[in-house]
């Protein structure tokens, strides 16, 4: 169950050029191997990375703090996605939803992202956007390894008008 | 502080503390809270440190703290930041064409 973050969606965008051919983008995106050398923040591991590459198959990567992050070391966190749409070397989206293994249930993200590949030559350009969409209604979820403090709270429709205005 | 705005009333009241101070019996006059209902959702707001209070002659004053605030809007960036992070890490495993492995 969860609660519509801060009353209404939080949008993230990017657009970066890579150089690279989009044949090895899109390998990036969809490949476990390929996966897992880029996903993990630093001083994580990818520590599991399954990819069912088809409408309504599973994505599921587990990121592992290292031990360089000290008193988080072992701490995972994995995130569980469905592919939605699949439009090969061009646009895959997919609705996810992330937590910290072992907190409790209610403290989860979840989040829609669509991730579009353009062909420029030798060059590719990639787009990415990211709805969240809502939070589980616990009190706090931390992600401090990752340099972050998440906290919220379900109801906090206007204290999202209040940060707006 | 979550569980703080987690009540209606209190989330009223923040509300209505955004643009200024408020003595607590304007806010219940504008809230329509009783007033002895006000001072304990007040209470429990300047224990979460949402709110300070100032004695005001016979009055007390409550304002918004800023900080707090702040605080939930920055897990909005944060989430940003990893996001950022993490295309410039998938620009390195590119352009090493997948050779090289990321140090961990």
């Amino acid at each position: 169950m969860s609660m519509p973050l801060l009353g209404k969606k939080k949008s993230l965008h990017f657009e970066r050029v890579y150089a690279a051919p989009v044949d090895a983008v899109w390998r990036a995106w969809t490949r476990p191997d390929d996966l897992r050398q880029w996903w993990g923040p630093e001083k994580t591991v990818v520590a599991e990375c399954e990819v069912d590459l088809r409408v309504g198959g599973r994505l599921y990567i587990v990121t592992v703090a290292s031990e360089a992050m000290g008193k988080y070391a072992g701490t995972r966190w994995p995130m569980e996605g469905t592919y939605t749409s699949i439009d090969e070397r061009r646009q895959l989206t997919y609705d996810a939803r992330q937590w910290t293994e072992g907190s409790a249930a209610t403290e989860t993200i979840q989040h829609s992202t669509e991730v579009t590949f353009i062909e420029q030559g030798p060059t590719t350009s990639l787009t990415l956007h990211i709805d969240v969409s809502s939070i589980g209604p616990g009190l706090k979820t931390k992600m401090a390894a990752f340099g972050m403090k998440w906290g919220y709270k379900s109801q906090l429709d206007s204290l999202e008008r209040y940060l707006a205005g | 502080m979550f569980s703080a705005l987690g009540e209606p009333s209190r989330l009223h009241i923040v509300e209505l503390l955004r643009p200024r101070a408020y003595a607590v019996g304007e806010i219940a006059e504008s809230t329509g809270i009783r007033q002895p209902q006000v001072s304990k959702h007040l209470k429990v707001l300047a224990g979460s440190g949402l709110v300070d209070v100032e004695q005001r002659a016979r009055q007390r004053i409550y304002r918004l703290r800023a900080e707090p605030f702040g605080e939930i809007a920055q897990w909005v960036g944060s989430f940003e930041r990893l996001w950022a992070t993490r295309l410039d890490s998938l620009d390195h495993f590119l352009t090493s064409n997948g050779r090289e492995q990321r140090p961990s």
